[in-house]
């Protein structure tokens, strides 16, 4: 069955942060960047922000990484999870993902990701300007196609 | 600590001394936060006899309970220091977006004081508790980006958040600003001046410390409320879609207050060149939210066509765009940009720069400043080609520029010529507003503003906007008339509510555009917030009292150095100039009549403008009300001094 995925769509972020801080207040209960799943990325002197979170592969290599079996596939969202009572803190998987999308916790001494809050990511929720989106594949690159030819019809018109 | 981080931390340059000190609980709940805790600092620690730019005087940072958490756009950070800009030099604060103020709360401090004068230049790299005083003399002259860019590389952090003041602040152009975040200003007041007189080029920050929260599931709840709130509101959608330029057009035509050649008039037939839609689809590059916003209305733009094609720069807001617009006879929105990207990258406010430029036009037009004044320059409005060499003129106190980059008031005070056309209230530059059409209640804050002529003293927004929320003014100040912008009914009891509520939010630090402009949030939803936050709870009334008590001192800050009901004047031309054309001809600002019933609305005594002390006491200031009697009788005695000159 198809799964909704996170997308990202830089050129609406605002690079104001509000996903760091729903995630981390929700997940973790307390505010800071460090403890959130989802964190932007700023270059200020450009005016760009590049909002960056797990892309939940489906070939994970983090989850070759990890020694331990601490990292599996969420069956309902698809999402790859990281157990963190199996979770030995090598910091395996922090090296492995090619984005760099795993942290590390500063208390628990266990790595962390995002984990799609169970199928309703409230990054996405409360991001003000739609930058984030929860959807499925398809559909997105759908919208995404009749965004892109809407303009022809509006040249032709 | 729940909110609160409970701690300050003290930079003294001269000693290179590093001390932490404990903020009791008991006065975090009497001064609330930022704004509160510096304006109190200041009070007890600057006194009158300390020049702005002596090693004495004090440069605060203070964030709040709320600042670094999920409450909507929350990550404020106020500047509070004895302003070089006033005459006399007075109080001065400044409130900076970005995202630097939510770092300061992350490194665990609720405030950061700066003291004492470096021998060389020096730059400051806090990284949670530890504080390096780092070598600056090579940053010495770099504009703010360069310095950023610099910053970063040698510490090899790119995530480092960083307040940064340009060759202005380092040549002490009074009304130097201090960026953060590259273009994000503590514009007013001279922050930056007072930065670059205690040779501090730099504050870079890094902070790894969460916020705990004492209710997280509440405080999610309460804030996610409050978060819907802002998304279904127009004036936040708005703000979203043209940031404050949305303003122009309205400011041109419909409500005429636009400050056309130093407030000559208040509208131009071509105004619609600056509104923001034209700026929304021809120079928006980027819509820019400070720290945890749910608005947005930060720019970023870049100009594609013309002398200055491929330019970017974050802004232009409203101010900047009118200040070095308009004001100086400007419509050009590219030639605007461009000098908004100046002021920026040299760092000054773009508000004086333009007020000064704007009283040196006027000036030369009416033929109080001749050629041999200005090293020959022919000063012509909207003359971009001038404009351009002038501002980098003051930058860097070249020939006439060193005039100019003292301000307007002491420009006039230097020449001794064109003192009327000094758009100036306590010696510091009018905001781009004009209360002859603007608003009567915006003119109260004027003409009494904390930092002289200044929108943010209360922005009464509820003459402006208030009308959109059916039923808000009525259930505030018990009549719907006073929605009426050119009304007088309530109007001091709406500036007085709008700078209660002000002072509060810039404590929290919640941008003022949530509950000032756009009245999503409102002072209950404050409470809610910051009473599951920390743990503490405070009711609206409560806040309030605490938003009053601010303003109080910060007044009495004025008083001690003899200013009071004297110098709360607004430039003679909003009193005595009717607006000569567009939708407001004809208005003055009725003073005279307002500035009395604002005092008696606020407790202070009309003859000297002074807080009664009964007030000072029912807002548990009793020390301050003793403080104040030998205030008092010396500034009777200047009242008498100056009716006895008149006469």
């Amino acid at each position: 069955m198809a799964q909704k995925v996170l997308m990202v769509d830089p050129s609406k972020c605002t690079g104001c942060r509000t996903c760091e801080m729903a995630c981390s207040l929700y997940n973790e209960q307390k505010c800071s960047p460090v403890l959130s799943g989802i964190r932007i990325i700023k270059f200020e002197a450009k005016g760009m922000n590049f909002p960056t979170v797990c892309s939940h592969c489906s070939k994970p290599q983090c989850m070759s990484a990890c020694p331990a079996g601490a990292i599996v596939h969420d069956k309902v969202t698809g999402a790859v999870i990281i157990n963190e009572t199996d979770c030995i803190g090598c910091h395996k998987c922090l090296q492995s993902c090619p984005f760099g999308q795993i942290n590390f916790h500063p208390e628990k001494e266990a790595a962390f990701k995002c984990h799609l809050c169970g199928g309703d990511p409230v990054c996405v929720k409360y991001c003000p300007s739609g930058a984030l989106t929860y959807v499925f594949a398809d559909e997105y690159m759908m919208s995404k196609r009749r965004e892109l030819n809407m303009k022809f019809t509006v040249m032709e018109g | 600590m729940y909110g609160y981080r409970g701690k300050r931390l003290r930079v003294d340059l001269s000693s290179k001394k590093v001390t932490v000190e404990e903020i009791p609980v008991g006065h975090l709940k009497k001064w609330l936060g930022g704004r509160g805790l510096n304006s109190e600092l200041l009070y007890r620690e600057v006194g009158p006899e300390v020049e702005p730019f002596s090693p004495e005087n004090r440069l605060v940072f203070g964030v709040g309970p709320l600042t670094g958490t999920f409450a909507p756009s929350s990550g404020r950070c106020t500047v509070t220091t004895k302003s070089p800009i006033q005459d006399p030099p007075g109080f001065g604060d400044s409130n900076m977006g970005g995202h630097w103020g939510a770092e300061l709360k992350y490194t665990g401090h609720d405030q950061l004081i700066i003291q004492g004068k470096a021998e060389s230049p020096v730059y400051l790299y806090i990284h949670n508790d530890q504080v390096e005083i780092r070598d600056a003399e090579h940053l010495w002259g770099k504009n703010i980006p360069q310095t950023d860019a610099m910053i970063k590389e040698e510490l090899n952090n790119y995530d480092i958040h960083i307040a940064i003041i340009g060759p202005a602040g380092e040549n002490r152009v009074r009304y130097a600003c201090m960026m953060s975040d590259v273009y994000r200003a503590a514009g007013r007041c001279g922050m930056g001046a007072v930065m670059g007189s205690k040779n501090l080029k730099a504050v870079a920050l890094r902070g790894t410390t969460p916020v705990e929260i004492a209710r997280p599931k509440e405080f999610f709840k309460i804030c996610a409320q409050a978060r819907e709130k802002l998304k279904q509101d127009l004036m936040a959608q708005m703000l979203y879609d043209q940031g404050t330029l949305l303003l122009t057009m309205p400011a041109n035509y419909e409500q005429g207050w636009l400050c056309w050649r130093n407030f000559q008039k208040g509208h131009h037939p071509d105004g619609r060149l600056l509104s923001g839609e034209n700026h929304r689809d021809n120079f928006l590059a980027h819509r820019e939210g400070c720290f945890a916003c749910s608005i947005s209305c930060g720019r970023f733009s870049k100009i594609s066509k013309g002398k200055y094609a491929g330019e970017i720069t974050g802004g232009p807001e409203y101010e900047t765009l009118a200040g070095i617009g308009p004001r100086i006879g400007l419509l050009d929105p590219a030639s605007i940009i461009h000098n908004n990207k100046l002021v920026n990258e040299l760092g000054m406010d773009s508000c004086s720069c333009g007020a000064a430029i704007a009283w040196a036009m006027e000036c030369y037009e009416k033929g109080l400043l001749t050629q041999e004044d200005t090293d020959g320059l022919v000063l012509k409005w909207g003359d971009q080609e001038l404009i351009d060499k002038l501002i980098k003129m003051i930058a860097s106190r070249r020939g006439f520029g060193d005039v100019l980059a003292e301000g307007a008031h002491y420009a006039a005070k230097h020449f001794n010529r064109g003192q009327y056309y000094t758009m100036t209230i306590k010696g510091h530059d009018m905001s781009q507003d004009d209360p002859r059409g603007l608003g009567f209640a915006f003119g109260i804050g004027f003409a009494t503003g904390r930092r002289g002529g200044d929108h943010l003293q209360g922005l009464p927004c509820l003459e402006l906007t208030g009308g959109f929320y059916p039923g808000l003014v009525k259930k505030i100040l018990g009549t719907s008339e006073a929605e009426d912008r050119l009304s007088k009914v309530k109007k001091p009891e709406m500036e007085k509510y709008s700078e209660d509520v002000k002072a509060v939010g810039d404590c929290l630090t919640q941008c003022s555009f949530t509950h000032s402009w756009s009245f999503a949030v409102l002072p209950e939803d404050m409470a809610k917030m910051v009473s599951s936050a920390t743990g503490i709870d405070f009711s609206a009334d409560e806040l309030l009292k605490i938003g009053g008590r601010i303003v109080h001192l910060e007044r009495a800050y004025w008083n001690r150095l003899l200013v009071g009901r004297l110098e709360d004047k607004s430039p003679r031309r909003f009193t005595e100039e009717p607006m000569p054309d567009g939708p407001n001809k004809g208005v003055l600002f009725p003073e005279d009549e307002l500035i009395p019933l604002y005092y008696q609305v606020r407790g202070w005594d009309n003859e000297t403008g002074f807080p009664k002390a009964e007030i000072l006491k029912e807002y548990d200031l009793p020390q301050v009300a003793d403080e104040l009697e030998k205030y008092r009788t010396r500034y009777l005695k200047k009242i008498n001094n100056s009716a006895e000159c008149e006469s």
